[in-house]
């Protein structure tokens, strides 16, 4: 993508400034995506993103470029306005001496969604949501959307590093309406892998949509939630989300390095239940969250963040590791060469604990029963965050009752860890896109069941 | 020029295919941006990208390629790509390459440009301190950022309409970090300008925010009289907007579909859409496809008066497009949404809002509208913040509660309406509301 060479000049070019460390960021993107809805193909996108970021740092200060314009005129000019913003321009340019490195790649894919053709890539969406359609005469709409993603990277940086690494994606999501009586209700699903085509021998479309049609269907039968503070189990999956916003963002070195967070200052301090340990891990072989190397050329890791309750570790990238003093975790990502990169998780779950799953919905004399959690947000600063439940059943005398719909979950990171009283065995991961200061980026997060002792829960 | 040559490139590629109607949407655009961490520049970010996106029609489906790379070899690409992904349709809706309308508004971007990026570190730099300066409370996490950004859209396409338009926006945000103690709270505010003295109030809006929050306790739970805050009503109108989107509303995605015509919204509700609003810095004149944009009334006296169309709803439903075929960005491919879409202004003032409240909670703070918000349904469980009401004035701060609702049958419940509409961050499509008085919604807290 960007020769060697090339790179060599256009680093040596933006250190020109002053700067004690340059990278570059060079990539080459094909995302495809084909759309469904109504039983029919209705869109076929494919789109070519190519591009590179030049960053510099002076300290923990950073200047930071982007072109689309990768002729070797606009990757100079890119380097060029970052040496001006850095400082004074010194006459002479050091010399860089860049050496390829290759890591393993733990990741690999088989059928590169890209390149198979279209027609036949609409047939596996056209199963999907074939299957939501036929589930029931009540689901009134389906939709469908097929990611394939073909991502490749280059980082190069004055240290000497010259490598690229190759991640290919693909996702299914399909989306299911019921209706009756002038109510709609929705269910959906979303499996994703850091795969290529070779996920649906695992996955069957088929099953997807099924499982976005049930839900619907769960949710068209369902009441309002009442509202109040609750014991409440949270199911496995996407589950997960709720450690990765109530704790996760917490734990990312943007916001402790510069104090924005409540974790900040907190390592080796008991932040959660000791039945809880939490875990990033980047090198889950063929995980949508998975990279063989991040976004500044780090393999990635498998970090425990906090284990038996204790906070053990951050997530850290470069810049966060200049202000924190503490090495860097391979979690530095970023959603594409124009954002500047920063720490960002990888796949991140509460690893199994010690109770049995029949005991945790058991102890519940009255509470809410989260089997499917819709997404999320937070206040890194504050812990503040909430949550829906996209299909939730009340629990009545350690029994699962009927449905209920239009719950969320809301609270403070750590008084939800402190909460996390019940964790059961049957870890499971499952797919998101997450959000944040460099973009959108893929995310597993997971779970075991778990219970939480007292959360509130919004309804009516 | 750039655009030219792949305009050409294309052009040369689509005719060789033997591809009849075909159109090239082209977008550039620069950005420069300065970030503050205590009581320095930490961060300057400066960005070039564009690209370009082919799209054509083959028996009668629409086929979609883009590229940020700009070669020949790469549009020759696009051309095969928009081919093959056509051939995969098999959506029987009728699709346009557009003619061009009648006219389009003029827009003067003569003084469009990039502030230098002295001005930006400066404003940024000088933000930052007039941020710690407010309070002795304010301190690490504090930000100031500055930013300024142009865009350039070209539309060309085979049935001979020639297109372009030039936005650009600069703008400043204090992002406040306030302690007391073990307690911590932020807020943020932003202003469009280029000098310090242009958005400097930025920083007092947020300390006094962010101190305002301090010793928020719990929310009780049960119906309460709630006031929202226009700065986040208006996110609850850009959430259930796509409600009011045509596609939607023919794939029974929403529930306004048939309602034109009806009363939807109490009786004083007017919804405005208007692509050319006077004081946004970001005008657009004509749509993904080429069609004239207008400002329209997309609610008026609580009656829907239109959905939002493109062209091919539009031929669906037997009327003409309103102009709203978006493209987010150049690889997008057209999609229905609004510009400037608005809850006009009542007539109360806060005061008079809080006190015709009585008893209650205004709402400063909605988060996780893309999680505890269905736009199919409408259903809503927000999690807010914000101050109690007592006999009718404010009182103390309140967290961590939700706010739970239907939005249809919110805008029929809606009691009275503030006067004045706050705007959000300006772009393509923004939404702004008035403080909006609702009673009896449920609020489940402590």
């Amino acid at each position: 993508m960007i020769a060697k060479a090339l790179a060599q000049e256009a680093l040596a070019c933006a250190m020109s400034g002053g700067a004690d460390f340059v990278e570059l960021f060079g990539e080459i993107t094909r995302n495809n995506s084909i759309n469904m809805v109504d039983g029919k193909i209705d869109r076929v996108t494919d789109n070519l993103i190519s591009g590179v970021g030049i960053r510099a740092f002076l300290g923990t200060k950073t200047v930071f470029a982007s072109t689309s314009d990768i002729s070797r005129a606009g990757l100079l000019k890119c380097a060029r306005s970052v040496a001006a913003a850095t400082g004074d321009l010194r006459a002479v340019e050091e010399k860089i001496v860049l050496c390829e490195r290759m890591f393993p790649n733990i990741h690999p894919a088989k059928i590169i969604p890209t390149s198979v053709d279209a027609r036949v890539r609409a047939d596996l969406l056209r199963a999907g949501c074939f299957a939501a359609k036929e589930y029931n005469e009540s689901i009134s709409q389906v939709s469908g959307t097929l990611l394939g993603v073909d991502h490749t990277i280059l980082v190069a940086n004055t240290e000497g590093l010259y490598t690229t690494d190759r991640h290919i994606r693909t996702r299914m999501a399909v989306s299911a309406v019921a209706s009756a009586a002038g109510v709609n209700q929705s269910g959906s699903a979303s499996p994703g892998a850091g795969m290529g085509l070779e996920f649906f021998d695992l996955v069957n479309p088929v099953d997807i949509g099924r499982e976005a049609a049930r839900s619907a269907m769960v949710n068209l039968k369902a009441d309002y939630c009442p509202a109040g503070t609750m014991t409440v189990a949270i199911e496995n999956g996407f589950g997960g989300v709720i450690f990765h916003e109530a704790c996760g963002h917490s734990l990312e070195a943007t916001s402790v390095a510069i104090g924005a967070s409540q974790m900040a200052g907190k390592l080796g301090q008991q932040i959660a239940n000791p039945k809880v340990t939490a875990i990033d891990d980047g090198t889950i072989p063929g995980a949508w969250g998975s990279v063989n190397i991040d976004d500044e050329g780090n393999p990635t890791k498998r970090n425990v963040l906090i284990e038996n309750g204790i906070l053990k570790s951050y997530m850290i990238d470069r810049l966060g590791s200049r202000r924190m003093g503490m090495p860097m975790t391979g979690n530095s990502r970023r959603q594409s060469y124009e954002y500047e990169t920063t720490s960002r998780m990888t796949n991140t779950f509460i690893d199994n604990g010690p109770d049995k799953n029949e005991d945790i919905i058991a102890s519940i004399e009255n509470g809410l029963y989260c089997k499917k959690m819709g997404g999320g947000s937070v206040n890194p600063l504050t812990g503040a965050f909430n949550f829906s439940v996209a299909e939730g059943y009340l629990v009545r005398n350690g029994k699962i009752c009927e449905p209920v719909r239009g719950a969320s979950l809301v609270g403070t990171g750590s008084e939800i860890l402190q909460n996390i009283d019940m964790v059961g065995q049957n870890l499971d991961r499952a797919q998101g896109m997450c959000g944040s200061s460099s973009g959108s980026v893929p995310t597993d997060v997971g779970q075991p069941l778990i219970r939480v002792s007292s959360i509130t829960v919004g309804g009516r | 020029m750039v655009f030219e040559q792949m305009k050409n490139a294309l052009i040369a590629a689509a005719t060789a295919a033997g591809i009849e109607q075909y159109e090239i949407y082209y977008q550039v655009g620069e950005s420069i941006s300065a970030e503050t961490l205590k009581d320095e520049i930490s961060a300057f970010s400066s960005s070039v990208s564009g690209g370009i996106c082919f799209r054509c029609i083959v028996d009668g489906k629409m086929g979609y390629a883009s590229s940020e790379l700009m070669t020949e070899d790469a549009m020759q690409e696009l051309v095969k790509n928009a081919i093959s992904n056509a051939a995969c349709i098999d959506s029987e809706d009728e699709v346009f390459i557009f003619e061009g309308s009648p006219a389009y508004a003029k827009i003067d971007a003569s003084e469009v440009k990039l502030t230098d990026a002295v001005t930006i570190r400066d404003t940024a730099l000088r933000l930052q301190k007039e941020t710690y300066a407010q309070s002795e409370k304010v301190g690490d996490g504090t930000q100031s950022m500055a930013m300024s950004s142009v865009s350039e859209v070209r539309l060309y396409n085979s049935r001979g309409l020639s297109l372009s338009n030039r936005t650009g926006m600069s703008g400043a945000y204090a992002a406040a970090v306030v302690r007391d103690g073990e307690e911590a709270q932020e807020a943020f505010d932003f202003a469009v300008g280029e000098t310090f003295e242009e958005v400097k109030e930025t920083a007092a809006n947020a300390v006094r925010e962010a101190l305002d929050k301090m010793g928020a306790t719990v929310a009780p739970s049960g119906k309460q009289n709630v006031v929202f805050s226009g700065k986040e009503f208006r996110n609850f109108l850009a959430v259930f907007s796509s409600a009011f989107s045509a596609k939607n509303a023919q794939l029974g995605l929403s529930l306004l579909a048939g309602k034109e015509g009806e009363q939807i919204a109490a009786p004083f509700v007017n919804i405005v859409d208007d692509p050319m609003r006077e004081d946004s810095p970001i005008k657009t004149p004509f749509d993904g496809e080429g069609v004239a944009t207008a400002r329209r009334a997309v609610v008026e006296n609580g009656v829907l008066k239109t959905l939002l169309y493109d062209l091919t709803t539009a031929k669906k439903a037997g009327v003409a497009s309103t102009g709203n075929g978006q493209k987010g960005s150049y690889a997008s491919p057209v999609s229905i949404a609004p510009y400037n879409f608005g809850l006009m202004a009542g007539e109360d003032d806060l005061d008079t809002l809080l006190s015709k409240a009585g008893e209650g909670i205004y709402i400063t703070e909605c988060k996780g509208f893309h999680a505890g918000a269905n736009a199919v349904t409408g259903d809503f469980s927000i999690e807010s913040a914000g101050f109690m009401i007592r006999d009718g004035k404010l009182a103390e701060p309140v967290k961590s509660f939700t706010v739970a609702g239907n939005f249809f049958e919110l805008i029929k419940a809606i009691d009275s309406l503030g006067n004045e509409v706050r705007w959000g961050i300006p772009g393509r499509t923004v939404f702004g509301s008035p403080d909006v008085l609702v009673r009896d919604m449920s609020v489940a807290g402590k």
